[in-house]
């Protein structure tokens, strides 16, 4: 099976290469380029962060984005992930050099944003005078003499509060992508992590690989008693298809563990696919569908 | 591998930092949330499925790529002290103060992980070596596997979204389920509310004289007394050797002792020949006072033998007036049915103190072996199933309920969850992490009082092991009566498990 995914990939941002951060020794990704090069190779991967717009609720999160392990792997074989560059230590008169460099950031932004304030005010003025709700037509002079006024009396008085200076909070830090020693990283071993052994670890990567070769789109399935989630395409509009349960070839499944995946693949109206890679690198599946006697 | 993007190499300097003009644009952003729409069951790579997903897609990125943005006069400014791994506030709290943080050193103070969730949310600024940190900064520099992981984090993030109010657990805090029985009332000032509890007077100990105690209702004869004396010498040698009288010892002088006999006709058979026709008539082992009856009128005890008290003790003779003021205070009237009734059923009654062979014996070793010799003979014709170490469960003579027949024929036990639960060990793998308290207390919520939480978190994940029952045991011990929820972490997703104590009902009435 096979499905069209020439829209997700464009070729000259395939070889993109991400910066990946590790927090807790789990890989995170910070930049919106970096999450928009790994979406359009179509992994989808987990947000973690609260959403700026609205930070107070867990249906949509924002940055960072979590990578499953075969994800970072799987980037990783693609040459297409780099660590990035951890927080820049400074001392001494690099750091004084940043700060008042900080400082002076801050002075021209608050200088611009008083300037900006006051045209704001003056255009709301303009609005509120030229369109009042008189019955008689005012006299075209003495409306302007009165808002010429009311304008220089603004350019005189208005002040531009300090509190109301409007100051980002940045979600990833400023920095350079990478610098060409630590793009070293893509040719050595990528580091491993993860708590599992090393045999189920492979086994499920190989899943993984072959199924995201098949342009599905695979995320996290603990939830649903399985490895992974298997959409048949992007998550934002499609519904899952499948449950992945990865199994080696030899790897002996009690029959209990069977009907219970099985259960809980009807309950949730998803097939469960049983995925066995071989030794030649092809994955066997095999689909159980809850049937009656009948 | 060809670099196609060789141009960002070599010093590119990445920013997503906005300018003025589109800082000042951020006060008039919308603060709404798309609505997620109806999603397709397959791609049929029709136009219009196209054009809905790149909907899709552009609205999650232009949300995703927001950046916070927030006036000054709003955000706390607040210092990162790595050594502490604390974060200081440099600004006056806002009203997150009431839930979160603590203070120290007449300094206001956050953890690691509130500063985190507070920054994320745009209401702090947390710089460190005075630049402001970004949330990537904040994320690298607070969360790591020794203080605050970035699973816990998760989970104490999530919870802080809906609502609760998420403080750390310390187990050393917690108090001890002895401490808990106990039920101490929460007091400061123990010494004001320590009330001295009425001390009731002691029986009156009061050392009377002898001739004070003689009861009233005496035989007149002294003939009869000298007789009982005379019975009592007698008796000494009899009965074991603790029980020996003193009849001349101590200021009681010639008063009988109260253990020896009580009532004036009280006659052992010990000495054959002694009349033995009245009915009250006592075991000579068994011998307690009687200070109930409404014949009795003696109201005090003589003093014991010196010689059976602990050295240096000295006893008066006990006055039992007052007590005996307090009983048999109400005449039961009874109808003459009810009398004939309460007649019968007395005459009906075996007392054991008219049975020959109880009033034969003289000790209560012998009573005992009487007593056993009797429950012999009683099993009759089962009387071998008895005679060895495997005896039968029950005898069916005797009455027993069904539940304790059921309970001896049980085989195994139903326990509870905390069963042996304070004697496991802690071991680091599992334990506890945040307590919980409801949202909709938040308005009268006291960080000095937090009150008793809703529930307590162990975080943990699919990939590590599933808690056993001695982790079960033991967190739930540490917790108290809170119950546990386990907060399971996978790759984004959290799930919430717990385990509750259930008790198989039995259909069985006592």
């Amino acid at each position: 099976m096979r499905f069209e995914s020439s829209r997700m990939e464009r070729p000259e941002d395939s070889a993109r290469v991400v910066g990946v951060s590790v927090c807790d020794s789990a890989p995170l990704l910070w930049r919106v380029e970096d999450l928009r090069s790994v979406r359009r190779r179509g992994l989808v991967g987990a947000l973690l962060g609260s959403l700026p717009r609205s930070p107070r609720q867990n249906c949509r999160m924002g940055r960072p984005l979590l990578l499953l392990p075969e994800e970072e792997r799987l980037l990783g074989e693609s040459r297409t992930a780099a660590a990035a560059l951890p927080a820049p230590r400074q001392d001494g008169a690099q750091l004084e050099l940043r700060v008042r460099r900080h400082e002076e950031e801050q002075q021209r932004s608050f200088e611009e944003q008083s300037v900006l304030a006051l045209e704001d005010r003056k255009s709301s003025l303009l609005c509120a005078m030229t369109s009042p709700d008189t019955g008689s037509p005012p006299e075209a002079g003495a409306m302007d003499e009165s808002l010429q006024r009311r304008l220089e009396d603004l350019d005189r008085s208005f002040v531009f509060p300090r509190s109301a200076l409007g100051v980002q909070l940045s979600t990833a830090r400023a920095g350079l992508s990478y610098c060409p020693e630590a793009r070293a990283f893509l040719q050595a071993e990528w580091p491993i992590r993860g708590g599992q052994n090393g045999l189920s670890r492979d086994t499920k990567y190989q899943v993984f690989r072959d199924l995201r070769g098949r342009g599905f789109c695979l995320t996290s399935a603990g939830k649903f008693g399985g490895d992974f989630l298997v959409y048949p395409g992007d998550p934002l509009r499609f519904h899952a298809h499948f449950i992945a349960v990865c199994l080696a070839a030899d790897e002996a499944v009690g029959l209990l563990d069977v009907l219970a995946v099985a259960r809980l693949g009807s309950n949730v109206k998803k097939t469960v696919l049983l995925c066995s890679p071989a030794e030649d690198g092809a994955v066997t599946y095999t689909s159980l569908q809850w049937s009656g006697m009948v | 591998m060809a670099d196609q993007n060789k141009a960002e190499i070599d010093g590119k300097f990445y920013s997503e930092i906005l300018s003025p003009s589109e800082l000042f644009a951020a006060r008039s952003r919308s603060h709404k949330l798309p609505v997620k729409g109806q999603k397709d069951f397959i791609p049929d790579g029709s136009e219009e499925q196209r054009r809905r997903l790149d909907q899709s897609l552009s609205e999650h990125w232009s949300l995703i790529s927001e950046e916070r943005v927030e006036r000054l006069g709003n955000l706390v400014k607040a210092k990162w002290i790595p050594a502490e791994r604390i974060v200081e506030l440099q600004s006056p709290a806002g009203k997150f103060w009431q839930t979160m943080g603590f203070s120290a050193n007449g300094k206001q103070l956050l953890q690691p992980e509130e500063a985190l969730y507070l920054m994320e949310c745009g209401n702090l600024q947390v710089f460190s070596q005075d630049l402001p940190l970004s949330i990537q900064d904040g994320y690298e520099s607070f969360l790591s596997s020794s203080s605050v992981s970035l699973q816990q984090y998760q989970v104490f993030g999530h919870l802080k979204r809906l609502g609760f109010v998420v403080h750390r657990f310390d187990p050393s805090l917690e108090p001890s389920c002895y401490v808990r029985q106990l039920n101490l009332p929460p007091s400061r000032d123990r010494a004001a509310r320590q009330q001295k509890r009425k001390r009731s007077p002691s029986p009156g100990t009061t050392s009377r004289s002898v001739d004070q105690t003689r009861p009233e209702h005496q035989d007149s004869s002294s003939a009869d007394r000298m007789e009982e004396e005379e019975v009592q010498e007698g008796h000494r040698d009899l009965s074991e050797g603790h029980l020996s009288s003193t009849s001349s010892a101590g200021p009681a002088g010639r008063g009988r002792s109260w253990w020896q006999t009580d009532t004036p006709q009280d006659q052992s058979d010990g000495s054959a020949g002694s009349s033995h026709t009245h009915a009250d008539r006592r075991p000579s082992f068994a011998l307690f006072p009687d200070l109930g009856s409404k014949e009795r009128l003696s109201s005090a005890l003589l003093p014991p033998d010196p010689s059976l008290l602990p050295g240096g003790l000295e006893v008066g003779t006990c006055d039992v007036a007052s007590w005996r003021k307090k009983i048999n205070l109400r005449e039961v009237k009874m109808s003459s049915k009810e009398r004939e009734r309460e007649e019968d059923r007395s005459r009906r009654r075996w007392d054991v103190n008219r049975d020959r062979q109880v009033l034969r014996c003289r000790n209560w070793a012998e009573y005992r072996e009487l007593l056993s010799r009797r429950e012999r003979r009683s099993r009759g014709r089962q009387e071998h199933l008895w005679n060895h170490e495997v005896t039968p469960l029950h005898d069916p003579r005797q009455p027993i309920s069904t539940e304790e027949l059921l309970e001896k024929i049980t085989v195994t036990q139903s326990t509870n969850l905390l069963e042996g639960a304070s004697s496991i060990k802690e071991w680091d793998e599992w334990r506890i992490c945040f307590s919980v308290y409801q949202p909709d207390t938040v308005a009268d919520f006291r960080k000095s009082s937090p009150g008793k939480p809703y529930a307590r978190v162990c975080v943990c994940s699919f990939d590590g092991p599933v808690p056993d029952l001695r982790a079960v045991k033991l967190l739930t011990f540490q917790s108290g009566d809170v119950p546990v929820v386990f907060a399971v972490v996978d790759c984004g997703d959290l799930s919430f498990y717990t385990f509750k104590d259930f008790q198989l009902p039995t259909d069985v009435y006592p």
